[in-house]
């Protein structure tokens, strides 16, 4: 199996829904090519309690929120991780989780591309 | 939530509202007939400091943004509640009430100077000043900012146009022959960099409009550094227009210098023209002053360091307890004469130390932050590490250092502070230790100031009468 030499990194940011879409508008320019985006519900270490909140929560209450799933050069990975916190920051509690993984590869499955060639604009078509 | 809508240029214009008062344009006469045109370079370094000083304020905002007061706020997260209060809730709220009353004397001073034949006394002017102010006050930000964009920019586009026409010597009036320097050795420059700093202080008074500005990451802190400029600018004009047709002995003499050189460079006319400036730069500052102060109330009472009807606000979101009460003060010092007296003046001296003492402080704030939230992500970082910060620490206690060049008034001036800092200290003490109950000097988490904007917060933490509606 082919697999491209540049690595890559996935990374998953969780947030406010009101967030996603002023964040999402600038990925381009980090060699960011496409995203997924789903709803989610969960908590932090306060478990849903909020900032207000004198007494933190016993049991979980999950809150909604969504996630923001892309892949992109490993090499860019600082200077996005800057960009989002700069974008998701308020100082308020829930502001969000950044979540980075490795990815050992990647597949169009069209065309059978793999690594960062399966991420760009295809050039088999 | 409110709605965004200020631009770069209302934020300049509430920037520039507040720093040129017209008991600035005061200052430049005073400093200019002492040493001459050098006093360009007293006020090149006093501009600096207080850029310096903005910038610390930008990156505190960074961190800490859309809070309503500003100072107050940054202070209790970095030096606890006690240095707060002393500093920020005595000094700089007490210095701006009495500043923004003597300003009011001042309007009527100069109203009854121009309708001597109107026997209307000079409180009685400066009240109906006071009451428009607040009537268009509690009428939300909207109506504050178009005055303050039409005062402003008056204001700016005037003195721009007298300073370079006196400078460039295209007045009607005779050109002056005169050294233009009278002083060039550095302790006499030195010596006013506390007066030229006065000319300066203020910019951050933009601070509490972040939640209503557009672009706030980017303009609230170009907007303040711009200020800075255009005010550097109209004041690098108007002194070489003082040389060019001013006798310095005149100047030196003048309780209204602007008004002397108006009538030097463009004859009565010009004079007229000085007198609007000087009410455009008192109606603008006051106007700054009762706005933004009244916010800034809101928000240290949000915080606790004040009591919390401070927090209210009216159907236009006004904070309308903050309003009355300021337009109250500027009534009662002008109505009992206080504000026309010689001793107020060296009050706003004294409290004008407690205004650098802040600004001591919020630089320190910045690297307490810096060591304590190194990787927080900030909009906008002072550069060079701690460099800056460090250099406004120095720089404004030297600035305290060189408050007036005579011995012994600067020495009368720490001993008045300090009286003051003693009164606070016992305030401070008993609100911590009786009503707050919190240690004086454990600095709050950061989270826990942001969580106090939050309108819900008093409800649930300081319940009371409300502990049944939650």
């Amino acid at each position: 199996m082919k697999v491209a030499i540049e690595e890559l990194s996935k990374i998953e940011i969780i947030t406010k829904e009101a967030k996603v879409a002023e964040l999402t508008k600038e990925f381009g320019k980090f060699g960011i090519t496409g995203m997924t985006i789903y709803d989610a519900k969960g908590c932090g270490v306060q478990l849903g309690t909020k900032e207000y909140e004198v007494e933190k929560n016993e049991d979980p209450q999950l809150l909604s929120k969504q996630v923001v799933m892309v892949v992109l050069p490993s090499a860019e990975v600082d200077s996005f991780l800057d960009f989002v916190g700069k974008q998701l920051y308020t100082g308020h509690i829930g502001d969000g989780k950044i979540f980075v993984t490795p990815v050992t590869n990647a597949v169009r499955v069209r065309t059978g591309e793999e690594g960062m060639d399966a991420l760009k604009e295809g050039e088999l078509d | 939530m409110n709605e965004r809508r200020l631009g770069l240029g209302s934020v300049i214009a509430t920037g520039v509202g507040l720093v040129v008062a017209s008991s600035c344009l005061l200052s430049i006469g005073i400093g200019t007939s002492t040493i001459g045109i050098t006093f360009i370079i007293s006020m090149v370094v006093a501009c600096a400091l207080n850029i310096v000083t903005l910038l610390s304020i930008a990156e505190l905002n960074a961190l800490m943004p859309d809070l309503t007061g500003g100072l107050a706020q940054y202070s209790l997260a970095c030096v606890g509640p006690f240095i707060t209060i002393i500093c920020m809730v005595g000094g700089y709220a007490l210095c701006n009430t009495i500043a923004g009353s003597v300003e009011v004397a001042m309007f009527g001073n100069t109203i009854v100077s121009l309708l001597p034949g109107v026997h209307i006394p000079v409180w009685g002017y400066c009240v109906i000043l006071v009451l428009l102010l607040m009537i268009a006050n509690l009428n939300g930000v909207d109506v504050f900012i178009k005055i303050q964009d039409f005062v402003a920019y008056s204001l700016i586009a005037s003195l721009i146009i007298m300073g370079v026409m006196g400078t460039l010597g295209f007045g009607t009036g005779e050109i002056v022959e005169q050294p233009a320097v009278l002083s060039s050795d550095f302790s006499g420059i030195t010596g006013l960099c506390g007066l030229a700093f006065f000319l300066f202080i203020g910019g951050e008074y933009v601070v509490p409009l972040t939640k209503e500005v557009k672009n706030a990451k980017r303009d609230i802190p170009l907007g303040m550094i711009l200020s800075m400029f255009i005010i550097l600018a109209m004041q690098i004009f108007l002194t070489l227009g003082f040389k060019n047709y001013t006798s310095w002995d005149e100047l030196g003499a003048s309780t209204t210098p602007h008004i002397l050189y108006g009538k030097m460079l463009l004859g009565p006319f010009g004079g007229y023209w000085m007198v609007i400036v000087s009410l455009l730069a008192v109606i603008s500052s006051v106007n700054t002053v009762m706005s933004s102060l009244s916010y800034i109330l809101m928000g240290m009472a949000k915080i606790g360091l004040l009591p919390s009807f401070f927090n209210k606000t009216n159907r236009k979101n006004a904070p309308y307890v903050g309003i009355i009460f300021e337009g109250a003060a500027f009534c009662i010092i002008n109505i009992t004469g206080l504000s026309t007296t010689d001793s107020l003046s060296f009050m706003i001296s004294v409290l004008a130390l407690l205004w650098m003492l802040s600004y001591v402080v919020s630089n320190l704030n910045v690297l307490i932050l810096r060591k304590r939230l190194p990787n927080a992500p900030r909009n906008f970082k002072v550069p060079l590490g701690p460099v800056f910060p460090i250099i406004g620490i120095l720089g404004t206690i030297w600035m305290i250092y060189n408050i007036d060049p005579d011995i012994s008034v600067k020495l009368s001036l720490y001993k008045v502070c300090g009286i003051i800092i003693l009164v606070l200290t016992v305030y401070a003490f008993f609100w911590m230790k009786y009503q707050v109950k919190r240690p004086l000097f454990k600095p709050y988490p950061v989270k826990e100031v942001m969580a106090m904007e939050n309108e819900l917060y008093e409800k649930y933490h300081r319940p009371k009468k409300n502990r049944k509606t939650i």
